[in-house]
């Protein structure tokens, strides 16, 4: 009954070690990132992209945004796009989510994924 | 009439039986990741008027956080205890923010040297994931508001980041 009465709320963001592709765009390379959201109190995550020392490198997703929205208990596949003059210095591709404020005094919690760009 | 029902018989059983043993493939792949779980969600206790805390014995309840990783040595956990409020009433005075993060529970016993390996700074503990499997991680914290002073009323938030960096 125990285990019954327990929820799964998990962030999960692959693959670990992503490899950039060659985009429809010339001179934009794609990485394909796949995100599963298994926390019923997120919608919305942020994706970054950072050098090796955590500064912020240019990138765009394929909804025009930074965030992306992804059900509860769903998996989504994102393109990120990168233009080829910044994959050198691009280091980390991650997802982080961002919760919803809500009426009652607790902690939350923020979780970022970040992948390695090999 | 007995030859019709023979055969009729002998194709119906080995027809199921030809039927039960086709194979059916299952595939997969085993890949690393790393998946981040809260598993409990923190509240904070208020023992005495000036005082919010996680703790226990304070009323409150520490956040757990679980890391799963299928492969080992391929990631860091990166937590950090919060500093600020994200959400409070106008606060005009000061608030002295206390916290740490340790192993709870583990599910290879060689898992508890992360809390003897762990790199604190600021209000970051960063662990090495050098085992595979899953380690719950307890986030403690307390905030103080002022020196003997009371909390004004309303709702208070903070948030603790669960970073989980591929090496």
């Amino acid at each position: 009954m125990v285990f019954l009465s327990g929820h799964a709320s998990a962030h999960e963001w692959t693959p670990t070690y992503p490899k950039p592709t060659m985009s429809h765009v010339a001179g934009i390379m794609k990485v394909e990132m796949r995100l599963f959201n298994g926390r019923e109190d997120i919608e919305y995550y942020a994706i970054n992209v950072f050098d090796s020392e955590w500064n912020s490198t240019p990138f765009a997703l394929s909804n025009g945004k930074t965030t992306v929205r992804v059900k509860p208990n769903t998996r989504l596949g994102i393109d990120v796009y990168i233009r080829q003059k910044d994959l050198t210095r691009a280091v980390y591709v991650c997802s982080k989510t961002k919760p919803l404020a809500e009426e009652e005094s607790k902690t939350m919690l923020f979780s970022r994924i970040c992948s390695k760009i090999k | 009439m007995f030859n019709k029902t023979f055969i009729l018989f002998f194709m119906m059983t080995f027809g199921l039986n030809a039927y039960a043993s086709t194979n059916v493939p299952v595939s997969g792949s085993v890949e690393s990741k790393c998946v981040v779980t809260q598993d409990v969600v923190g509240v904070f206790g208020n023992p005495t008027p000036g005082v919010l805390s996680t703790d226990p014995s304070d009323g409150g309840v520490n956040p757990v956080i679980r890391f799963d990783v299928v492969q080992a040595s391929y990631y860091t956990a990166k937590i950090t205890h919060p500093d600020t409020f994200t959400e409070s009433p106008a606060l005009n005075d000061v608030v002295y923010w206390t916290g740490s993060a340790s192993v709870d529970q583990v599910t290879d016993a060689n898992m508890s040297s992360y809390d003897t390996d762990k790199v604190e700074y600021n209000n970051v503990t960063e662990f090495f994931l050098t085992i595979a499997g899953s380690t719950w991680f307890k986030v403690e914290s307390e905030a103080t508001y002022g020196v003997g002073r009371a909390l004004p009323g309303g709702q208070y938030q903070a948030a603790v980041l669960a970073e989980c960096i591929a090496i």
